[in-house]
């Protein structure tokens, strides 16, 4: 999808039919979960982008990765266009792997920050301050830049100890 | 005891810096640091394949699981070291120095694609069910949370194996004959890494640190894989197995543990090769955590 392609979607006027079903298809992708979180919405980690309906009703999803290199993308992509081809009035959809903007932690919402933070004791960092226990709320100090992830890293809780896994910003 | 036993009955969790009886303490702990190893083990399995592993699409997938196996070993250290029984870096020496344990599936050698694919397959699927039953009653909080992520990632690594196994299940004759071997060579060792019927007395299930039985697990896994492999067209290496009509079950045949008794010896298939090599990569990673420190001190 280029850019010149996606500027001239959103000046198009939409039919009420064709914002309706842009309505559909945002609850579609909602609906996916990001495979390493399940209960989190992949939109509200902030990946979807863009949603272009062209006049054949096929549409193209945009999201962006967190970061380039993940391996999850083909199985999030897999994910989001099963759950937009159930609606019926959707002819085909693709998934689009957009360059830009980049993704930062900001962009995640601030329900799935707290599911986060109470489900999966993870942390998310925003800013240049090291970000508190989900726990107790004292302050962490990273132990190692990299976890299980290379869009987390490690800490220890200052106050309990517990063992802190935080996105990065 | 007694009283401790009542508080984990009703459903009491433990923290770290709580007062538990030493018994608990230890087998907590030894758990925690079998697991631990099994995920470095696991890591430097899958590294070997980086280089090796056909594809950009599967290439990624194990260059982030590698990640993962560390990663997850990395927060299982951090947990087992906090328990004040060992640290963290003589955890690591007794593992280079064949003194402690890792999973039996980590003491056979990964040969060829095929055995990579039957690995991500069908031993992870075991590794997961073992985890699962761990963190749906674990009694100790820190190793429960830790659980909880692991968990979520490795059922992810689970659809990459399936991913992975279509793939060569709907490719050449060739690969299919080479998934098949990969079978022969594997279903044992999975199957064994539920380990032997639990004992009537066994403090794990006792202590709430396991919620299932061996047993449970093995045959739960049985029931899952062998129609599953058979539905494809693959056949498995038992000879005894059988379908119970009465049971409506599939029943596997004897299992040889002397296998898996050798693995905890440490003098299995590929034991002294695996630790040799694990010690070697952690004497040439040396320079990245002095590297590491040094970068730290200058920052602080």
């Amino acid at each position: 999808m280029s850019s010149s392609n996606h500027e001239s979607a959103d000046v198009e006027e939409l039919s009420p039919e064709q914002l309706r079903l842009e309505a559909q298809i945002h609850s579609a992708v909602a609906s996916v979960d990001d495979p390493e979180y399940p209960g989190i919405s992949i939109v509200d980690l902030g990946l979807l982008e863009t949603i272009t309906l062209d006049s054949n009703d096929d549409v193209t999803i945009g999201l962006i990765p967190t970061f380039s290199g993940c391996p999850a993308l083909a199985v999030i992509a897999d994910d989001v266009v099963d759950a937009v081809q159930t609606l019926t009035s959707v002819a085909n959809c693709t998934v689009a792997w957009l360059n830009a903007p980049a993704w930062h932690a900001d962009r995640i919402s601030h329900e799935a920050r707290s599911c986060l933070e109470r489900k999966f004791t993870v942390a998310v960092q925003l800013g240049e301050r090291s970000p508190t226990c989900p726990l107790c709320a004292s302050k962490t100090v990273e132990q190692s830049m990299f976890g299980p992830s290379r869009c987390r890293s490690v800490h220890t809780c200052t106050g309990c100890g517990e063992t802190v896994e935080v996105v990065r910003g | 005891m007694d009283d401790f036993e009542t508080f984990l009955n009703g459903g009491g969790i433990v923290e770290a810096d709580d007062a538990m009886p030493d018994e608990y303490r230890q087998a907590v702990f030894r758990f925690i640091e079998l697991h631990a190893n099994s995920e470095h083990m696991g890591g430097l399995t899958e590294r070997d394949w980086i280089p090796r592993t056909p594809g950009l699409r599967h290439k990624m997938a194990v260059i982030a699981k590698t990640q993962d196996e560390f990663g997850h070993g990395h927060l299982l250290y951090m947990v087992a070291a906090d328990m004040g029984v060992k640290t963290r870096l003589e955890m690591l020496q007794d593992l280079f120095d064949g003194k402690s344990r890792f999973h039996n599936v980590f003491h056979y050698r990964a040969k060829t694609w095929g055995h990579q694919v039957a690995i991500a397959f069908l031993v992870d699927a075991a590794a997961l069910a073992s985890q699962q039953a761990v963190f749906k009653n674990c009694s100790y909080g820190p190793y429960r949370r830790i659980l909880k992520r692991i968990i979520s990632e490795e059922g992810f690594h689970m659809r990459l194996g399936e991913d992975r196994m279509m793939r060569i299940a709907q490719g050449t004759e060739m690969q299919r004959e080479l998934f098949q071997q990969a079978i022969d060579d594997w279903w044992w060792p999975a199957l064994q890494l539920f380990g032997p019927d639990s004992k009537p007395n066994d403090m794990l299930l006792r202590w709430h640190i396991k919620s299932e039985r061996n047993e449970v697990l093995r045959d739960r896994w049985v029931q899952k894989f062998v129609p599953m492999l058979q539905s494809y067209g693959f056949t498995i290496p038992d000879p005894g197995l059988r379908f119970d009509e009465e049971l409506d079950r599939w029943v596997a045949g004897p299992i040889d543990w002397e296998p898996l008794k050798k693995t905890f010896a440490n003098v299995g298939p590929d034991s002294a090769r695996r630790i040799g090599e694990a010690a070697a990569h952690w004497d040439q990673a040396a320079w990245v955590r002095n590297a590491l420190d040094t970068h730290q001190l200058t920052n602080a």
